[in-house]
């Protein structure tokens, strides 16, 4: 976390530094690609310096559009429930065991679960081992394999990133 | 003529219009507090994040990109704590679960805190519960 | 005004339109969860036409009224979540 806030830091000193040095346009879309560039290459560096650091970054991204992609669908499906008249859904409050040990990854997994439309976290058990979930699509009322899709895509995903 | 940039601006925008519209018509027409909760916010969150990356888009300014981020950045921390501390509250003042809903993992929790909530929702407001 | 201006004053009247549907839910709404729900998506719905208006009028220190509106949407939610558990 240190190493990522330096990284970043650094990018935005090297994009303003190359913005005062070369006469280019300075439009939203420069910048930003400046920026990426900037952290690009300052992670292509990191390589000699901090190895799992290194390993971890495509993690993050890849993560990152897993997400995106996991909100769209899920946006999707809950506005075509919303327009088409009839409820196709069927909700219900699982309870999810969690493999995340520490405040800090459980605080995420959480915000995230609720970030997605269709599912809510709403409590955690006093010993931090169950998180309670309702959930708008369990198909076929089978609850397993609602736990297994989100114990194998995000806090699989996530776990590999914070360990 | 429009330029290619007005064209793309307006059509992130539109997009999230029909985010916020979708999210509007389901807050009147989902039949339970949960589900609402669960649905409506998150894709009001989405809404304005496409509205927010048009008009990033159309003024093409490094300021503009810079409060840009920090909405869809605030959207993205506070929404879920919201909804989580809402739902929370809520099931502590036992509001009612849907009649449809599956809550055999989740009673043993509300036991312990003493908020049982039945499942059997208020008739007159299902809207579209009849199939 | 040009088409594109016009298609920013029909997003405001759609989004408008939605805030009269989220007052429907804020009056009708059977519990006191309900209509902090409610507020909450009819404040999304304000910084959205906050956004638009940016867009519209050319003054980019609108966004600004955008940030401080979410950022109080999420202090009203908390406040009532609050009181409830009170």
């Amino acid at each position: 976390m240190k190493t990522f806030i330096v990284h970043f830091l650094l990018s935005i000193t090297f994009t303003s530094l190359f913005f005062r040095m070369v006469e280019v346009p300075y439009h939203a879309l420069s910048a930003a690609l400046t920026f990426l560039a900037a952290f690009f290459v300052l992670w292509l560096c990191i390589f000699f310096f901090n190895r799992s650091y290194f390993k971890k970054i495509p993690l993050v991204v890849s993560f990152f559009f897993y997400f995106l992609k996991e909100l769209i669908v899920a946006s999707l499906k809950v506005a075509y429930d919303i327009i088409t008249p009839i409820h196709y859904m069927k909700p219900g409050v699982i309870a999810l065991p969690l493999d995340a040990n520490t405040d800090a990854e459980i605080t995420i997994l959480a915000n995230l679960i609720s970030l997605t439309p269709g599912t809510l976290s709403i409590d955690v058990s006093e010993d931090k081992k169950i998180l309670y979930v309702h959930a708008i699509y369990i198909i076929d009322g089978d609850i397993e394999r609602l736990k297994m899709e989100i114990k194998n895509g995000f806090e699989k995903k996530l776990l590999a990133i914070t360990r | 003529m429009e330029s290619w940039v007005e064209i793309v601006s307006a059509i992130f925008i539109y997009i999230g219009v029909i985010f916020l519209v979708i999210s509007s018509v389901g807050i009147i027409r989902l039949p339970d507090f949960y589900i609402r909760m669960s649905a409506i916010t998150k894709a009001a969150t989405l809404g304005i994040g496409f509205i927010v990356t048009g008009i990033t888009i159309y003024f093409n300014e490094v300021v503009i990109m810079n409060k840009s981020i920090t909405i869809i950045l605030f959207m993205l921390l506070t929404s879920p704590v919201a909804a989580h501390v809402i739902a929370r509250a809520a099931f502590r003042n036992r509001v009612l679960f849907w009649e449809k809903t599956i809550i055999e993992e989740f009673k043993p929790y509300l036991k312990e805190h003493g908020a049982m909530p039945e499942t059997n929702v208020d008739k007159a407001d299902l809207p579209g519960k009849k199939q | 005004m040009n088409a594109f201006h016009i298609s920013l004053i029909v997003a405001i009247s759609v989004i408008s339109i939605c805030l009269i549907m989220v007052m429907i839910r804020f009056f009708k709404g059977p519990t006191l969860p309900d209509r902090v729900t409610a507020f909450d998506l009819f404040s999304a719905n304000i910084i959205g036409i906050t956004a638009i208006y940016a867009v519209l009028t050319d003054n980019t220190s609108v966004m600004d009224v955008a940030i401080i509106l979410s950022l109080i949407s999420f202090l009203g939610a908390m406040s009532f979540a609050y009181y409830l558990n009170k």
